[in-house]
């Protein structure tokens, strides 16, 4: 066994459970990538379970170097402990400098427990990673206080330095069939797990509301003047297969329910779209629209602050850009 | 059964105010209260006590004022209340948290049947402090319960997992993080926080009850450190037009269809 | 002398503006609208010891501090009015006055049903020819053997609708002025006291205010509260109390007022600005803290007195008025700025200046107040008695002044 390769390198945890985890795998892979190029080592993919093979070549295709695996009937499910034991042997053994995981339900439960395991550092659900040209440490960039702040967290002694990723963060490479790598099978001891069993597993819908669904959001504030021009996003959004929300003076005056309110006491939103008309753009609203992926103001006033957070901001009469949208919408459809 | 609550005081304030040397949290002069979560969790023990019997303790690691929130704990309920404060755990991060909490735990007599705790906490959102308590004391955990039902010598529990709902089965001794709808939380009797805050007793104990050194806690016993704390930017394109009605609607539109909400029209 | 709230207090406060804010906030609106007063609500009130906020825990009662209960009123009229209308008066001046006067047999029969809410008091002292002139009034009661018959028609009642018991205030046949006066405890059920129908008010909707009308009613000797010929000193007293009930409403509502003001003032956009960008408008916001600021200070000096079992009559008619002024004013301003939708039901802020009004009114009008402060003042100097009893513990009979500030 060549430890050589796998000696301070960048580690990352593979979950392959469903679509959405193993694409957030296939983010960190690509993320590991770029952090062992930067520090001349090798990403390696830890694969646990019973019969995963499969996921390893899907691994290497994008990007893996190594691909560690261990196969266990007993590891065939996801559990704390048992992964923990697993990977716990394989750290000490290897000494790997850094070591990702998705910071998916499971990840934020099992790497804290791993941490604290390898007495080593751990930073959850990081947004940005990247590495400190002067110290070579990874510098971790966590959001704090409900994302209010972001606090840059490092590791500088112990190791590996280890952190749970945001999923979505980062964008995995392309599947390349010709890409190399190596598959190797360390030696384990798994125990079977007795202390916690998982009786029942069902898939949830999540109950999730239309607004926080919806991929298009049309807001309307105070500025649209009355409940009758309120109404005419109603029919925008149905043109455009959106959902309407609301600011609270909006609500205060009647014009829309109190389901519809957005903000601080409100829904927090993030559609790819949201069109914000007449509303001035106050920090109790905008906090719940502020991660929209685009956002388009329609606001008389050139100065409201509902501009500075707009990607594109129109300064006209609401009551005069309304009607003329809806026509024009009315027309293509 | 007995049950030991951690709690964790996180501050009340909608401003937060950052010490920009130590790069932690000015606390003097804010409102602080128990993480909601950790609210959660007290209810939920205390639920257990009122269908099972046994003691309901609390503990918390914090500055001599964290005592504020251990006395809140006693009006709700709880038969005990510990605070761990000394001024070497400054600066812990989760895993010297963990370590302090581990050691007051087992230092408990008789040892806890059951461990609770908020999921995570408002102010460091990591949620990694009651698993790493778990590990060093050695016991099974369970994290983001929303249902517990006690059966005989071990738990079943439901929580949500990666979009499944799970049903757990888990020996005790175990450490349980709770969700926000493990248990309804009420408003706490004016009566109850006079006596609590009047008569309570909160017990405090600092390395040396513990019998840990100073290199095992605060920053000293850390393996992380936040380098400095950023406000996330907004990065708007903040492209503003002014013009008529018509020009307005031509660019809402473009917008529209160049993030393919709207197919590009033909001509 | 510190500034600060105690632990205990800032808890308090979080605790019941948390409640408040989840559970009263949204109820106000529907109770100005329908006038009615939430049974269901109180009840949940009651369970967390909101109607035995200063009666000691083995009554049943919170056994708080004068400054909490001052605390727990402002916070509970920041959210609800017409509701801390209720706490305030139940507390301040029925249940209160029951712990002070009442014979420990009275404290075993009355104060667990009135700290637990089961019954909510009164305390009926406004005739119909009787406002601020108390020693005026015509309600009477004729001694018969071991009993009392009182007759009499009692008006603007507080908490009336739904009460249980009642502090009447009556007049011994034969007597005039305020000797004679008594104030007798009147359970609801008794035979000969009925309620009319509740007041049709402008503001303080939802609380069941209504007159209580004595018929041949008959209570047993053991009823009276205090002593025969007492009343004036029980009723006075009551209200001393009451002013920083009354005062703490009045701050809560004036809080309210700038919190939704300040709110608009931030989104609202004039001339290219915010409001609050206009120096007009950051004149208002800078008075109008000032003025808060102000009342809380003294609510708290009053209660702190009471606290400390000092004389803190003058201390609690000035909490009292000042209060109630800058929270009529903070209502008329604040709809002022909130120009023509401040005049809608679309905002609160018309309600707040509505239900601030009475704060004026009741429990001694301001300019009852003024007489009161000002005769401190005289009586210090003179060690005279004041007309109606208006007597102060504090004379000095060297007649050399008081010390104003005897912190």
């Amino acid at each position: 066994m060549d430890k050589g390769s796998l000696l301070h390198g960048v580690w990352v945890f593979g979950d392959y459970r469903n679509y959405f985890q193993n694409r957030v795998t296939l983010q960190l892979i690509a993320k590991g990538r770029g952090l062992a190029e930067t520090l001349r080592t090798r990403v390696t993919v830890l694969l646990l379970g019973e019969a995963v093979h499969q996921y390893a070549m899907e691994y290497i295709a994008h990007g893996a170097d190594v691909v560690m695996v261990a196969e266990h009937p007993d590891l065939k499910c996801y559990q704390v402990e048992s992964y923990t034991n697993v990977v716990a042997r394989w750290a000490e053994a290897f000494k790997p400098n850094i070591l990702l995981g998705g910071a998916t339900s499971f990840g934020r439960e099992f790497f804290p427990r791993l941490a604290k395991r390898l007495r080593t550092g751990l930073s959850a659900d990081c947004v940005n990673l990247a590495v400190d040209p002067d110290t070579g440490l990874l510098l971790q960039t966590t959001p704090a206080f409900g994302g209010n702040l972001l606090a840059e967290v490092v590791t500088s002694q112990h190791r590996p330095q280890m952190a749970t990723i945001h999923p979505c963060v980062f964008k995995e490479l392309p599947h390349n069939a010709g890409a190399v790598g190596r598959v190797v099978y360390p030696e384990i001891e798994v125990k079977a797990n007795t202390r916690v069993r998982v009786l029942r597993s069902r898939r949830q819908q999540v109950q999730r509301d239309n607004l926080q669904d919806a991929e298009i959001v049309i807001v309307g504030g105070r500025g649209l003047g009355s409940k009758n021009q309120f109404k005419l996003l109603f029919e925008l959004a149905e043109l455009l297969e959106g959902e309407v929300g609301a600011t609270r003076p909006v609500v205060l005056a009647g014009w829309a329910d109190e389901e519809r309110l957005l903000g601080q006491t409100g829904k927090t939103v993030k559609p790819k779209v949201l069109i914000s008309i007449g509303t001035s753009g106050a920090l109790q609203y905008t906090t719940g629209i502020k991660e929209a992926e685009t956002i388009i103001a329609i606001n008389r006033d050139p100065q409201a602050p509902i501009f500075k957070m707009a990607d594109l901001g129109l300064v006209g009469e609401s009551s005069a850009v309304l009607p003329l949208l809806l026509e024009t919408l009315r027309n293509r459809i | 059964m007995n049950i030991v609550v951690c709690i964790k005081q996180v501050p009340d304030e909608p401003i937060i105010r950052i010490d920009s040397e130590r790069m932690t949290l000015i606390r003097e002069g804010t409102e602080s209260t128990i993480n909601p979560l950790d609210r959660v969790a007290l209810e939920a023990g205390l639920h257990l006590r009122k269908h099972n019997g046994g003691q309901v303790t609390v503990l918390s690691m914090g500055p001599p004022r964290g005592e504020e929130s251990l006395r809140e704990a006693l009006a709700a309920g709880a038969d005990r209340a510990i605070l761990l404060t000394d001024p070497a755990f400054a600066g812990s991060d989760t895993l010297a948290t963990s370590h302090v909490l581990a050691r007051a735990i087992s230092r408990l007599r008789p040892f806890p049947d059951l461990l609770l705790c908020g999921m995570k906490t408002i102010d460091s959102d990591t949620g990694h402090v009651g698993p790493q308590i778990a590990e060093e004391l050695g016991i099974p955990q369970v994290c983001g319960v929303n249902k517990i039902n006690l059966e005989e010598d071990s738990l079943v529990v439901e929580r949500l997992s990666d979009g499944f709902l799970d049903t757990v089965k888990v020996t005790l001794p175990a450490l349980i993080s709770v969700s926000r709808e493990c248990c309804p939380v009420r408003s706490l009797p004016l009566g109850a926080l006079e006596i609590a805050f009047s008569q309570g007793d909160v017990t405090r104990w600092g390395c040396q009850e513990l019998g840990v050194s100073e290199e095992e806690v605060g920053l000293k016993g850390s393996a992380t450190r936040v380098r400095r704390l950023l406000t996330p930017a907004f990065t708007r394109k903040g492209e503003i037009v002014s013009g008529s009605p018509r020009l307005l609607v031509d660019r809402l539109i473009g917008t529209l269809e160049a993030v393919g909400l709207l197919d590009e029209e033909d001509g | 002398m510190r500034f600060e709230a105690t632990m205990k207090q800032a808890v308090v406060r979080r605790t019941v503006r948390e409640f408040a804010g989840s559970k009263l906030a949204d109820a106000a609106v529907e109770m100005d609208r329908t006038a009615r007063f939430p049974l269901d609500l109180a009840g949940e009130m009651a369970d967390l010891q909101y109607f035995g906020l200063e009666i000691p825990a083995k009554y049943g009662g919170a056994g708080l501090d004068a400054v909490s209960s001052a605390m727990v009123v402002e916070e509970i009229s920041r959210a609800n009015a017409a509701m801390g209308l209720c706490i305030s008066v139940h507390n301040g001046v029925s249940a209160y006055p029951m712990y002070l006067f009442g014979t420990p047999e009275q404290h075993r029969r009355f104060l667990p049903l009135m700290a637990s809410g089961e019954k909510i008091g009164t305390f009926c002292l406004t005739e119909p020819n009787a406002g601020s002139d108390i020693a005026s009034i015509e309600s009477t009661a004729i001694r018969r053997g071991d009993e009392y018959v009182l007759n009499g028609n009692k008006v603007f009642v507080t908490n009336g609708g739904v009460s249980g018991i009642n502090l009447i205030l009556a007049r011994l046949r034969g007597t005039e002025r305020a000797e004679g006066l008594t104030v007798f405890i009147v359970e609801s059920e008794r035979r000969g006291l009925d309620k009319g129908p509740p007041e049709d008010l402008m503001g303080m909707r939802g609380n069941p205010v209504c007159p209580i009308l004595l018929n041949d009613c008959c209570v047993p000797s053991h009823n009276v509260l205090g002593r025969e010929g007492e009343g004036m000193k029980v009723a006075l007293s009551s209200l001393n109390g009451g002013r920083i009930g009354i005062g703490a409403q009045a701050l809560g509502i004036a809080q309210a007022c700038l919190d939704v003001s300040l709110t608009y003032a931030e989104q609202r956009y004039q001339f290219g600005k915010r409001l609050v960008e206009l120096e007009t408008i950051q004149k208002f916001l800078a008075d109008m803290t000032i003025r808060i600021e102000g009342a809380r200070l003294l609510i708290y000096r009053a209660s702190h007195l009471k606290d400390r079992g000092l004389d803190y009559a003058r201390e609690s008619a000035m909490a009292k008025l000042y209060a109630s002024e800058v929270a009529v004013e903070a209502g008329r301003r604040g709809v002022q700025m909130h120009g023509g939708y401040g005049y809608t039901k679309a905002y609160p802020i018309e309600r707040y200046y509505r239900d601030a009004k009475v704060c004026e009114i009741y429990e001694g009008t301001s300019e009852i107040q003024r007489m009161v402060i000002a005769r401190s003042l005289l009586s210090e100097v003179s060690g005279s008695k004041g007309e109606n009893g208006y007597e102060h513990r504090s004379v000095h009979k060297t007649g050399s002044r008081r010390t104003y500030y005897s912190y």
